[in-house]
């Protein structure tokens, strides 16, 4: 409403953040177990004085560098593009306040970079001691990079005390802080278990060294997806209520809720019969297969986490169509389209008899031809509600929704979205705009399907 | 329209910093994102058109690119410093103008991960056998160079679309779906677009040719004596070509497509000093690579020189661009006019790590050098 919203057609804008994001977590998980992994197991080799390993680790952390250096750099740039222009005023919110959050994030970024570089580019040409003091110089940078995201990431699920004090501490601090950092540890514990895995099945060539891996490697892994379980268990309990009614409410976060954890519990099986007990099962096809299970745990994750948050994007704080909470009465008032600095341009700009000075009136738009109030109902349905819905295919559409219902079902839902589904952010706008959606809607909701018997009238025949 | 009319609120939660420190810090990610940005801006391009010279020419390819990726790594992480910065300061602007071309916005993304990947394939290649050099490990060359100017080409299109406001209300009209934004537009009808797009690859070619001599002052010390005479007489060479595409490009930017009211601006007694800085700098840059040619080999010294002098090359640009675009916004709306509510633990914390993060950075580049020196020993 601040800002220009972006139409994305099918898909939505908001989801290109999901698309981009479980990009991101898939590799920046990685980047962090995967250093822990680097210097503890560089560490073992040059204790152990293991050649084989040693040249194992070379061939893992130049594979490292290019799928975390390069892939999961720019997709994380890529979160900052895409979060700016689908969701412009959350990511004010969220930049006005937690900034220096960032800016320490970026002196972890830098140091893991140069860490990184070094720990590769450097091998055999350094000191042990100091190869694995740089070694262990990214490991806690990469981690130290993830807590403080975390925190950022968490506020927006659960913002805690700060709406007292709007201070930055109270913020970062926030109730779902440590879980979800000991959910995301455990998760890059497990995930980097699973990517050496993945490689170590096609490069090490050598089934000593293979079993050695494999071994090493289990315990970490298992480790994770303990961690993952306590961090999700405790995650749950650290929700807003809201939060955690909608996991409860919604049937397909109930699935996804069950899958992630049958998920979890089966990669946890896998890594003790496999890995840990019977090394000889390390096979390319295991390993994708393993690989698979824990990219699928990892998406399902980020899904549910997204998905809880509704209608928020910053709880309490942004809502879905990029409107502040404390806005609403007003906006009730005055008008969503004379409340939105762009659709106040709008109809400034294509009817300016409806605008009087800063001000429009409602009741003159009602008057205006129906395609034209129909337009007007198309704009509003833009800016209050295409963040969670398409159009009439799509993600979420709304026409399909509203297929076969009446104008009065409509538009009691348009009033008061809140009061039929509690993820849905209020109506924000006057009687009138309502009555205008709600000829929008009416306009493109196909017909109730035909065909279908009730036990009366006709039907049984399609 | 009146543009004004499209200016977002202020934000309720207030500037995290005074404006001025938010300002510093974007100027100082901008230009160490600038200096990594134009050696892979210009680079590629430089050397793929050297590498058919043969000889020494070849040489600094290989080493150049073989460099690429760290460059590119460090470059893409100071970038984020400006980009954070200017959502702080400058959101007002940023949003619409990156939500009016989002999806071209959007594939910077995208040909940057290809040419990041591209540079690589290259890098790679010349690392491993400088005498087979298969026609598809070029043509990854040739793509990452191309896609690299694609998107400095975008960038160029995003900062002058956030500071044409008169041309936001016209391509919203053009590009919308029921006054929501279909993010397909340029902003190449602006006629300071053009100007400003040439104007960075000429100052990266300038930074390009500068690294050439700092490499050779430095980390190309243990080069053959053939190889370090070529590349201090060869510095100044694709620099004054730099110079006159910056000076030409610059010179159309600020008489050929600037209003007359920042031209006064730039030209005040306040900021002539400024103006004078940006342009001699360059000239001083070039003077010196100039009268260095005829040695037999940059001295380190001089390599130090050369790099903090273009390295102020960059900075005067980047403050001069700044005072641009706070007067070019200043048509609209007052940049400086949000509340500040100074967050000062978090702030003074960043700026320990950053000494810190800064100390750990120097300790591992001395650990590079002792090892070095233990292997010559």
């Amino acid at each position: 409403m601040h800002y220009p919203w972006w139409y994305v057609p099918f898909l939505t804008s908001p989801m290109l953040i999901a698309i981009i994001s479980v990009l991101h977590v898939l590799v920046s998980h990685y980047a962090v177990g995967g250093g822990f992994f680097l210097v503890v197991e560089t560490r073992y080799a040059y204790r152990t004085k293991n050649a084989d390993y040693l040249n194992y680790l070379k061939q893992h952390a130049w594979f490292f560098i290019l799928i975390t250096v390069v892939y999961g750099a720019i997709t994380g740039v890529g979160i900052w593009w895409t979060i700016g222009l689908a969701s412009p005023l959350a990511t004010e919110t969220l930049i006005h306040n937690f900034v220096f959050g960032w800016a320490i994030e970026y002196v972890a970024f830098i140091l893991e970079i140069v860490a990184a570089f070094i720990f590769f580019y450097y091998w055999g040409r350094l000191k042990e001691k100091t190869h694995i003091a740089i070694g262990w110089i990214y490991a806690w940078a990469a981690w130290f990079s993830l807590f403080v995201i975390t925190a950022i990431t968490a506020f927006m699920l659960n913002t805690g005390a700060w709406h007292d004090n709007r201070g930055f501490w109270t913020g970062f601090f926030n109730p779902q802080l440590i879980p979800q950092v000991l959910a995301r540890t455990g998760g890059a514990f497990l995930l980097a278990s699973l990517y050496v895995y993945l490689h170590a099945s096609f490069k090490a060539r050598d089934r000593a060294l293979r079993d050695l891996i494999e071994s090493r490697s289990a315990r970490p892994a298992l480790w994770g997806a303990l961690m993952i379980v306590v961090g999700g268990v405790w995650w749950y309990l650290a929700l807003p209520e809201s939060a955690r009614t909608a996991l409860a409410a919604a049937s397909v976060l109930n699935v996804l809720m069950v899958f992630i954890f049958a998920l979890t519990v089966a990669i946890f099986v896998m890594l003790y019969l496999g890995p840990y007990r019977n090394p000889g099962w390390f096979t390319p096809g295991f390993t994708i297969l393993i690989f698979l299970s824990g990219v699928a745990a990892v998406t399902t994750g980020e899904y549910i986490r997204e998905a809880v948050r509704k209608p928020y994007i910053i709880y309490n704080t942004v809502l879905g169509n990029q409107i502040l909470p404390e806005e609403i009465p007003a906006l009730r008032l005055s008008g969503y389209l004379e409340g939105g600095v762009w659709t106040r341009a709008l109809v400034s700009r294509d009817y300016p008899s409806a605008v009087s000075g800063t001000s429009i009136d409602e009741a003159v738009l009602l008057a205006l031809p129906e395609a034209d109030q129909r337009r007007l109902g198309a704009v509003l349905f833009q800016y209050h509600c295409n963040d969670c819905h398409a159009i009439e295919a799509g993600y979420s559409p709304i026409g399909y929704m509203t297929r076969g219902w009446t104008f009065e079902m409509i538009r009691s839902v348009v009033e008061h979205p809140e009061r039929a589904h509690f993820f849905m952010p209020p109506w924000a706008g006057t009687k009138e705009e309502a009555i205008l959606l709600t000829k929008y809607l009416a306009d493109i909701a196909p017909a109730h399907p035909a065909g279908m018997y009730y036990g009366s009238g006709e039907g049984r025949r399609p | 329209m009146n543009p004004s009319t499209l200016i977002a609120p202020s934000s309720p939660i207030g500037l995290p910093a005074p404006f001025w420190f938010l300002v510093l810090f974007k100027l100082i990610g901008f230009t160490l994102h600038m200096t990594m940005m134009h050696l892979w801006y210009a680079g590629p391009i430089l050397g793929l058109i050297l590498w058919a010279r043969g000889g020494n020419p070849r040489k600094f390819v290989r080493r150049l690119m073989s460099q690429m990726p760290i460059i590119i790594a460090l470059g893409i992480n100071f970038g984020i410093v400006p980009l954070l910065f200017i959502q702080v300061a400058y959101h007002k602007a940023f949003y619409p103008s990156t939500i009016l071309m989002a999806w071209p916005w959007m594939s910077v993304i995208l040909l940057l991960t290809f040419a990041y990947y591209g540079i690589y394939i290259y890098s790679t290649a010349l690392k491993a056998d400088i005498s087979r050099f298969p026609p598809l490990t070029r043509a990854a060359g040739w793509v990452s160079a191309v896609f690299f100017i694609i998107i400095g080409f975008i960038f160029a299109n995003e900062f002058s679309l956030m500071t044409n406001l008169d041309a936001w209300s016209r391509i919203w009209s053009a590009n919308n779906v029921d006054g929501a934004v279909l993010g397909l537009a340029l902003n190449i009808s602006d006629p300071t677009f053009w100007p400003r797009w040439l104007l960075m690859f000429g100052m990266a070619l300038m930074t390009v040719s500068a690294y050439i001599a700092i490499d050779c002052g430095f980390l190309g010390r243990k080069m053959e004596a053939d190889y370090r005479k070529w590349a201090t007489g060869f510095a100044y060479k694709p620099y004054l070509v730099g110079l006159v595409w910056y000076g030409a490009a610059a010179a159309w930017y600020m008489f050929g497509a600037w209003p007359d009211d920042l031209r006064t601006l730039i030209f005040s007694a306040s900021w002539l000093p400024l103006t004078i800085l940006t342009a001699v700098t360059p000239v001083i840059v070039a003077a010196i690579l100039i009268a260095t040619s005829r040695k037999e080999a940059m001295s380190p010294r001089l390599a130090v020189v050369v790099g903090i002098m273009q390295f102020l090359v960059l900075a005067f640009n980047a403050v001069s661009r700044q005072v641009v675009q706070n007067a070019e916004l200043g048509r609209y709306f007052d940049v400086t006019a949000e509340q500040v509510k100074t967050q000062w633990s978090p702030m003074i914390l960043f700026l320990v790590l950053f000494v810190i993060g800064v100390g750990i950075i120097i300790w591992m580049l001395r650990q590079l050098t002792i090892a070095k020196q233990e292997q010559a020993a």
